[in-house]
């Protein structure tokens, strides 16, 4: 059980108390509520804890000793409800203040109290007892005060705790939930209300401020909206880059394997050499070449089937042709993760390929210029700097490799394993 | 604080309130040990520091009781006379008496002077009750007390102290020895001794609750224990283990009846020693003891030789011998002193009766005095 009373009217009994000239009484008015405490913790389930506790916010001296009660402590209910009036309902102790003697309570308190208890039917009405202790030369006096609750048998004291009262530095300011009982006060908040409550009570203020919240709450979720479109439209774009990519490194290629082989006739012509000097790559690339001659006899729109490759060296052909510097560079083949065959399918590119017939591949590049995020900024990097080894740079830019699952269309070439 | 004497106290309490500590302090005798007296110690005030003095309305009033002392703070207010006080009964939290069962508080009247006291003898009383209430938690001591309660010469008088449980302190009774007292109200009348403040009391105490550490003792006011011959002459016998009070206590006033009875006697047979010598030596008498009858001294002439004797007669007297002391009137020691001779060892019969010995002192003293005589004119100087 936890009790607290308020400072002022603390102070107020304590005045009252010390101003006269023998023992003093009245009666402690307040309310008793019960606090549940809920913990949780990892370590272990939730417990609750029920604390009791007692608030006094008021008091209600009397003004004479032996007002309510006589000399063999009965208390007289009549003389009771004269001095409590409707204040009784509140009750929820009484005290009593003397100078110079024990903490401890007297005989007749004791008898008073459990009367008290009775009549006002608080069981567990308590107790607070001042005592006013001074020394000899009454040079220092002290107030000290305890609260009991008799009732009980064990544990009859409780400490009385005075919020605020303390090192304010230290503790926060604590708000009571003492409720005002001024007259005056109601009558001030009434007329000067309106201004700042509204009808229902609330502070207007936290109204308004609410509905700056509730707008700028709209804004947002509609510019998530937007962002999440434009983040479409980005990704979808960027799913064509990545295929005008593939079909350019097709291409180019296509061109490179084309020259080799005008060189190597004409080699051949002039130095019947081996053919250590060619290069893996040249292997590899015809390699490519020849998976493909499966499909080379289809004819693009005849059927719903990928365009022939022939069609596709074309095409690319003619793309080739239209761009400048930077589809030198493109020529270079696109460095594929390592472990995939390391080529793009003909469906894809073909769709692409396609759509970019239309005539849209220059803004295309375009686009793929400003919206390469940083892997294909780096692969685009790898195919500038690399474009000197134009023989070489198929090995090691394969070697580099891509992880698949990053770029927009990593599905389908991861697609193209199977 | 502490030690302080009555008027201190009564000259530092309210004006109206005095004379209700006067009869407290003054004639307050409750309980059985009428001894000692209701002390009153730390008087304090319940007014504010600046009222002028004197102002004190509460003190703490020790009151002995079966052995203990209580401390009992009574609570007065100045400012209000007329209101009945206020009390906390110390370490005895528990104890609260019914206000129907005090009729001086329930009608308390502040111009009545016994009325502070006669409150204090009913919570007493309510004290008595209270304890003999926690003797139900010791079915021992409670067949004790309940036997003893039904015996009329001590059921009246006991006081009961139940021990705490934590404390050292155990069981205790404590009773009046009745028919000793009935003795020293006989012995009374012959000696000045006053039955009024004489008390005997028997205080057992029961450490446990099985009665195997039982300590009695016997509380005598001074003037008995004296008139006894001191607390070295007076032992009580040990309380048997597996024995009752109500076998006890019988026992131990028997022999304390049969102590009395023994120096009543006595002090009859000196009185009696005393007037033969006084028939036999007539104007040799110089002075006696002429109220414990334990000293006589006598004038002596024998063939011009002038003596004095001085008898002493011990307690235990006829038992014990009386002894003789002979000095010169008129030779001294070296240190000042008259020369004198003490005779313990003479012909003597605890059987004779005080003429036979005044007479046998007679011969006696015609049979040494030659001796002592040249005894004294050699030992001597004039």
């Amino acid at each position: 059980m936890a009790a607290s009373i308020s400072g002022y009217t603390f102070s107020s009994v304590c005045f009252h108390s010390a101003n006269s000239n023998s023992d003093h009484e009245g009666f402690l008015l307040g309310e008793v509520r019960q606090e549940e405490t809920v913990s949780i913790s990892d370590t272990q389930i939730s417990t609750a804890e029920l604390l009791q506790v007692v608030e006094i916010h008021n008091h209600d001296p009397c003004a004479q000793l032996f007002s309510f009660y006589d000399y063999a402590g009965k208390v007289n209910e009549d003389n009771l409800n004269r001095i409590l009036k409707d204040r009784r309902k509140s009750v929820i102790g009484w005290y009593r203040f003397r100078r110079n003697t024990q903490q401890q309570m007297s005989f007749r308190e004791q008898i008073i109290h459990k009367q008290l208890t009775q009549l006002l039917g608080v069981p567990d009405l308590v107790f607070l007892l001042f005592s006013f202790i001074s020394t000899a030369n009454s040079s220092t006096h002290a107030l000290e005060y305890v609260l009991f609750r008799p009732n009980r048998r064990y544990n009859q004291r409780i400490t009385l705790t005075i919020p605020n009262l303390g090192n304010t530095s230290q503790q926060e300011y604590k708000v009571s939930s003492v409720p005002n009982t001024s007259l005056n006060y109601a009558k001030v908040i009434k007329e000067h209300g309106a201004e700042f409550f509204d009808k229902d009570g609330v502070m207007k203020d936290i109204r308004t401020i609410f509905q700056v919240y509730s707008a700028l709450q709209d804004k947002v979720q509609a510019v998530c909206g937007e962002v999440e479109q434009s983040e479409r439209v980005k990704e979808k774009i960027q799913e064509d880059v990545n295929k005008l990519k593939q079909q350019i490194a097709l291409r180019k290629r296509k061109t490179a394997e084309e020259e080799r082989r005008l060189r190597e006739a004409q080699n051949a012509e002039s130095h019947p050499t081996s053919e250590e000097n060619s290069e893996p790559s040249e292997t590899s690339l015809l390699s490519r070449v020849a998976f493909h001659a499966p499909s080379a006899p289809e004819r693009p729109g005849t059927s719903p089937n990928p365009p022939s490759y022939s069609d596709l060296l074309s095409q690319e052909d003619s793309l080739l042709s239209s761009s400048s510097s930077p589809t030198s560079a493109a020529l270079l083949p696109r460095p594929q993760a390592v472990g995939s065959p390391g080529h793009p399918t003909p469906g894809p590119l073909g769709m692409g390929l396609d759509r970019q017939a239309a005539g849209q591949e220059d803004d295309d590049d375009d686009d793929d210029d400003d919206d390469d995020d940083d892997e294909d900024s780096s692969e685009y990097e790898n195919l500038v700097s690399e474009a000197a080894h134009l023989p070489m740079v198929s090995a090691s830019v394969l070697a580099q490799g891509r992880p698949a699952a990053l770029s927009p269309d990593g599905d389908a070439r991861g697609s193209q394993t199977s | 604080m502490n030690n302080m004497s009555p008027e201190v106290a009564l000259h530092r309490i309210s004006p109206e309130l005095r004379p209700l500590l006067c009869s407290v302090v003054r004639n307050g005798r409750v309980g059985l040990d009428s001894t000692n007296c209701l002390r009153v110690t730390d008087l304090k005030t319940g007014c504010t520091s600046l009222t002028p003095g004197p102002c004190c309305d509460r003190f703490k009033l020790h009151i002995p009781y079966a052995g203990e002392t209580l401390k009992w703070d009574i609570i007065f207010n100045a400012r209000y006379p007329e209101l009945p006080p206020d009390f906390i009964f110390g370490e005895d939290a528990e104890f609260l008496p019914e206000p129907s069962e005090l009729p001086h508080l329930v009608q308390w009247d502040a111009g009545d002077p016994e009325c502070l006291l006669q409150l204090v003898k009913e919570l007493i009383q309510q004290y008595h009750q209270y304890q003999c209430q926690r003797l139900r938690e010791s079915s021992r001591l409670l067949f004790e007390y309940d036997s003893l309660l039904e015996d009329p010469n001590y059921g009246r008088n006991m006081e009961i102290y139940a021990g705490r449980k934590n404390s050292w302190v155990g069981d205790r009774i404590v009773l009046v020895c009745p028919s000793f007292i009935s003795i020293m109200s006989s012995l009374s009348q012959d000696t000045a001794l006053d039955p009024g403040e004489d008390v005997a009391l028997l205080s057992v105490s029961f450490e446990d609750a099985e009665a195997t550490q039982v300590f009695p003792k016997l509380y005598l006011s001074p003037s008995i224990e004296h008139a006894l011959g001191g607390s070295s002459a007076l032992h009580i016998p040990a309380f048997p283990s597996g024995g009752c009070l109500i076998d006890y206590v019988p026992q131990v006033c028997q022999l304390l009846t049969n102590k009395v009875q023994y120096v009543i006697q006595g002090y009859h047979k000196r009185r009696e020693y005393i007037a033969a010598f006084l028939s036999h030596f007539g104007m040799g008498v110089v002075e006696y003891d002429a109220e414990g009858f334990t000293k006589l001294t006598l004038l002596l002439m024998w063939k011009d030789f002038c003596f004095l004797v001085h008898v002493d007669l011990p307690l235990y007297f006829p038992r014990d011998q009386p002894t003789l002391t002979f000095q010169s009137v008129y030779h001294f020691t070296n240190s000042g002193q008259l020369y004198s001779q003490v005779q313990k060892s003479y012909p003597y019969s605890p059987r004779w009766d005080g003429n036979e010995m005044a007479k046998r002192a007679k011969a006696y003293f015609k049979s040494f005095i030659p001796q002592f005589q040249e005894g004294a004119f050699a030992n001597g100087k004039l």
